[in-house]
């Protein structure tokens, strides 16, 4: 198949990764500046804080999408309605006026709103992947030798789920009201103050890309995961059970999602776009980093996020005043990405 | 009375609507190196595949150490103690020769036990330990595949074209290689290679266009070359 | 049928005709419709006036609504299936013409500013087509660099732009979309409701017919080939890429044609739900539950779709003593049926009918027969 490379060399990952953060970070400058008062450091100092939570929240959804999908070459579109279930559900247990009673009352059992947390967080992620895992022995596992019906049946899936959340939760969006440790205080950079919930969620972020990596890197499981994203089959030849490990990662992956969603409502409330919102977001950052490349999942994931965090303050420069930029800004970027280079900047030139 | 490590008996095998195997019949004796040879596309390989499982067979019986290996899955199959190396090697080239070997253990220690062995089989890939998949000549990642098959409890070692795109110089090491397992392991080997199969192994299977036709002692083939020429159509 | 002497013309054309009575049967019925049901419910086919206003009451004219939208839908699933089921093109945005058909009618009509409005209609078909075509080609053209998921997430994500675009365009109501006021009186849903159904009746005749004669001719014979394999079909010295973008343009436009039948009969609500994933997910499962690569599969399939909705939407049902809101959940249950199909009748109702009949066929000959023609 016939690529156009650029005139310099892009097929060296680490030029591209140079380049697209280059171009992240003019645009920033750009947006984050004014026609009347010029470049603002602090503006961009705290929207470029603002875009690194929002990464790392893409980044716990993405990086389960990546898994599944270099593993077992499905694309799991439910994954924006596992982030929704975590949301919903850590919200309705740590807010106790409102929301499904069932788990209001498991909140109240906790009267300490960080315990709750801790608590909400923890069951968020144990539906997640207790969902998942039924949903891949029930329903995928029947269709692994027609991959076109497994990508309708995720679509699909993710529509049903996500109309069993409106069924449940209703359509409204609520904001997150409870105090916990985590977002009581607040930091200073730049001049600016916001507030130190971000810093957790980037941290749980980086923790959770390190912690992944160590993972695929250092252990068995890894080193069978990355065996069977080249060549399933053969791993299957060696006597290792491959569709238990199907189903493992499967279930991790929503987990994962899940947990994206318990950390972020603290400070996104409840939306009911919020799940397609990251699961686009997520298709493009994996699709920028390569379809199967864990590396280039947590790369992409945080340039994406720095791109939607430029955009929306883009769109909020007094000249532009749009509020398409913010939505639009995954789309843009994917569209462009499978025009220009859809092997992304580890995936291996089709 | 020999010792039959594996019987195979009329197996037909589809790959979709395509007749592959239509009555393929082997046997192979412990302790033996048993060659299948036949014309390309004869159905050789779609022979180990419906082994292992990977292409499971609509008929006929596969009979294993006394077992029937017919219904199981590939990786149990391969828990029995079959090793299979496909042919073009199928090694993985993202992971580096360690963690190929790695992963190829069953048990804890697996690799600890036959590490020595391998590397006095294979002196390449002890010097290679680290090196990714990706980086290995084409004799190194054969070797590899085939050390694969040797870190688990293997008896039976199914190996298919192990020769194939390979330089002689490295065929020969290959096939010492070879020998010198099938003191304590059975080989089944498919090997288009004529010169290369008649002087590894002691008994052969012809299977021409999806039936087995003929078998027996190598040394009897040898003998043959009117058969030898029939079937595999070069002298 | 005597075979020795040829058949005069008369009866050729006898001939032919019987073999699609069925077909024929249908389509008369649907003509005779309306009339049919005014005579039932004595009410009338036609708008009346009264006073300043025109109106249309009475079960005729609701059913002509009903009848069009069918026709709007099934003109959308028959295009999505040429793509998908002859060409093996799977597009998750096929909504973008669906809804390219409603806003760029609508936004001629509305705000063209085109004095005579017969003249502003046709300006806005044709700006209609102008883009289905444009955008068809673009993503023809993409499709020769992206295959499978990859082309289909381009697809979502092309659908997505539009839809984020005219859910932020001022002009056009935002997300709350806009109303078209001015249509020709001669098409108009209220004032001649039933000459919209014979035009949207007629235009679903002539897709049908269009697609049917396009699968079975020599053009047909290589989308298949290229569904089944591309590769092997470039080897045999096709150029894949005209045959894929001519099917992906002729779907685009007949998706523009539904969607400005259904504009025309939704005139107030002319939104970015147009755009939405639903009508491309309605599509994708019509197409699945009626048949892949089958003719009267889809159509039937978004026939009963369409008439099940509105049988089922406002009733209330009680299982167990929870009295449940069908319109509320009426997405799930597409959805749990989109899933059940999937699993358990990938072939769809026309397809699983076609293999029980070769079984049977099987079953009760000695030889094979050969596979079923690809009409029915």
């Amino acid at each position: 198949m016939n690529t156009k490379s650029f005139s310099f060399n892009l097929s060296n990952p680490v030029v591209t990764i140079s380049l697209l953060f280059g171009m992240v970070f003019a645009f920033g400058i750009y947006a984050t500046s004014s026609p009347s008062s010029g470049i603002n450091p602090s503006l961009f100092g705290i929207t470029l804080v603002s875009g690194l939570f929002q990464g790392m929240l893409l980044f716990l959804v993405a990086s389960g999408l990546s898994l599944i999908f270099g593993l077992m070459d499905i694309l799991n579109f439910a994954q924006g309605a596992y982030f929704m279930i975590g949301a919903y559900m850590t919200w309705d247990i740590q807010n106790l006026d409102t929301g499904v009673p069932f788990f209001n009352n498991i909140g109240s059992a906790f009267p300490d709103p960080n315990i709750r947390f801790l608590v909400a967080l923890i069951i968020a992620v144990v539906t997640g992947g207790v969902l998942g895992f039924i949903l891949e022995r029930i329903l995928l596992r029947p269709l692994y030798s027609r991959p076109l019906f497994q990508l309708v049946l995720t679509f699909g899936v993710s529509l049903i789920m996500l109309e069993i959340i409106k069924a449940v939760w209703g359509t409204n969006s609520n904001a997150w009201t409870s105090t916990i440790w985590l977002n009581s205080g607040t930091f200073s950079i730049f001049g600016q103050q916001d507030t130190t919930y971000r810093l957790f969620v980037i941290a749980v972020g980086a923790v959770m890309m390190i912690a992944i990596a160590l993972l695929l890197r250092r252990t068995k499981l890894g080193i069978i995961v990355r065996a069977g994203v080249e060549d399933a089959e053969m791993v299957s030849a060696l006597g290792i059970n491959v569709r238990a490990i199907f189903t493992l990662i499967f279930t991790l992956g929503c987990a994962l999602a899940a947990f994206g969603g318990a950390v972020a409502t603290p400070f996104l409330g409840v939306k009911f776009t919020m799940g397609s919102e990251f699961l686009l977001a997520a298709i493009a950052a994996i699709v920028l980093g390569g379809l199967g490349s864990y590396e280039g999942t947590a790369i992409a994931s945080i340039l994406v996020g720095f791109m939607w965090s430029f955009t929306q303050q883009f769109g909020v420069r007094p000249d532009i005043n749009n509020g398409i930029w913010f939505s639009i800004t995954p789309m843009l970027l994917l569209t462009m990405i499978l025009l220009l280079r859809p092997s992304g900047i580890f995936g291996k030139e089709r | 009375m020999t010792d039959i490590h594996l019987h195979i008996e009329g197996i037909h095998t589809f790959i979709g609507q395509f007749h592959i195997l239509e009555g393929v019949s082997v046997t192979v004796p412990r302790g033996s190196i048993t060659v299948l040879l036949g014309r390309n596309g004869a159905g050789k390989t779609t022979t180990l595949k419906s082994i292992m499982g990977i292409t499971p067979p609509s008929e006929g019986s596969i009979i294993y150490n006394g077992k029937s290996l017919r219904g199981m899955k590939p990786h149990s199959i391969a828990q029995l103690g079959i090793g299979y190396v496909p042919e073009h090697r199928a090694i993985f080239k993202e992971l580096s020769v360690r963690e190929n070997l790695e992963l190829a253990g069953r048990k804890r220690g697996d690799l600890d036990k036959q590490r020595d062995f391998i590397f006095t089989l294979f002196p390449d890939l002890q010097r290679l330990y680290d090196l990714g998949g990706g980086n290995l000549s084409g004799g190194q990642q054969q070797m590899l595949a085939i050390a694969r098959a040797l870190v688990p409890q293997n008896d039976l070692l199914l190996i298919d074209e192990p020769s194939e795109g390979l330089a002689p110089v490295i065929i020969q090491q290959l096939m010492a290689a070879i020998k010198k397992l099938a003191e304590f392991k059975t080989i089944l080997l498919v090997e288009q290679n004529f010169r290369v199969a008649s002087k590894l192994a002691d008994h052969y299977v012809i299977i021409d266009e999806g039936h087995s036709v003929q078998a027996g002692a190598m040394a009897d083939l040898l003998s043959d070359p009117a058969v030898v020429n029939r079937y595999l159509g070069v002298a | 049928m005597m075979i020795n002497p040829p058949k005069s013309r008369t009866q050729e054309i006898l001939d032919v005709l019987w073999e699609h009575k069925v077909y024929i049967v249908i389509v008369g019925l649907l003509v005779m419709l309306p009339h049919l049901i005014g005579w039932l419910t004595e009410s009338s086919p036609f708008a009346t006036a009264r006073g300043a206003t025109v109106v249309l009451r009475g079960q005729s004219g609701v059913w002509q609504a009903i009848f069009i939208e069918v026709f709007a839908l099934a003109i959308f699933v028959m295009s999505y299936n040429l793509m998908f089921g002859f060409t093996g093109v799977i597009s998750f945005g096929h909504a973008l013409f669906f809804g390219i058909g409603g806003y760029a009618l609508g936004i001629v009509l509305q705000f063209g500013g085109i004095e005579n409005i017969d003249v502003a209609f046709f300006a806005g078909l044709g700006a209609v087509f102008g883009l289905c075509i444009v955008f068809g080609l673009f993503i023809g053209l993409v499709s020769l660099r992206l295959r499978g998921v990859y082309f289909a997430i381009f697809t979502l994500a092309v659908a997505q732009i539009g839809w984020y675009f005219v859910e932020n365009w001022a002009l056009t109501g935002r997300d709350g979309g806009f109303s078209i006021k001015t249509v020709p009186s001669w098409i108009d849903s209220i004032q001649s409701r039933i000459n919209l159904y014979y035009v949207a009746l007629v235009c679903f005749v002539l897709v049908f017919l269009f697609i049917r004669r396009l699968v079975n001719s020599p053009t047909g014979a290589v989308l298949k080939a290229i569904r089944e394999n591309e590769e092997r079909a470039k080897a045999i010295g096709y150029n894949t890429l005209t045959y894929k973008l001519f099917s992906i343009v002729v779907a685009s436009v007949m998706a523009g044609l539904a969607g400005v039948l259904h504009g025309l009969l939704n005139k107030q609500g002319i939104s970015p739900q147009l755009f939405g994933v639903n009508y491309t997910v309605d599509a994708l499962l019509m197409t699945i539950i009626g048949g892949v690569g089958t003719f009267t599969g889809p159509v039937l399939g978004a026939t009963g779709l369409h008439l099940a909705d509105v049988a089922f939407r406002d009733r209330i049902i009680e299982i167990g003593g929870v009295s449940i809101q069908l319109s509320d959940s009426w997405a799930l249950i597409t959805g749990l049926i989109f899933v059940l199909v999937v699993l358990v009748f990938p072939y769809g109702i026309v397809g699983t009918y076609y293999r029980v009949k070769l079984w049977i066929k099987k079953k009760t000959t000695s030889q094979a027969p050969p596979a079923p023609p690809p009409h029915g």
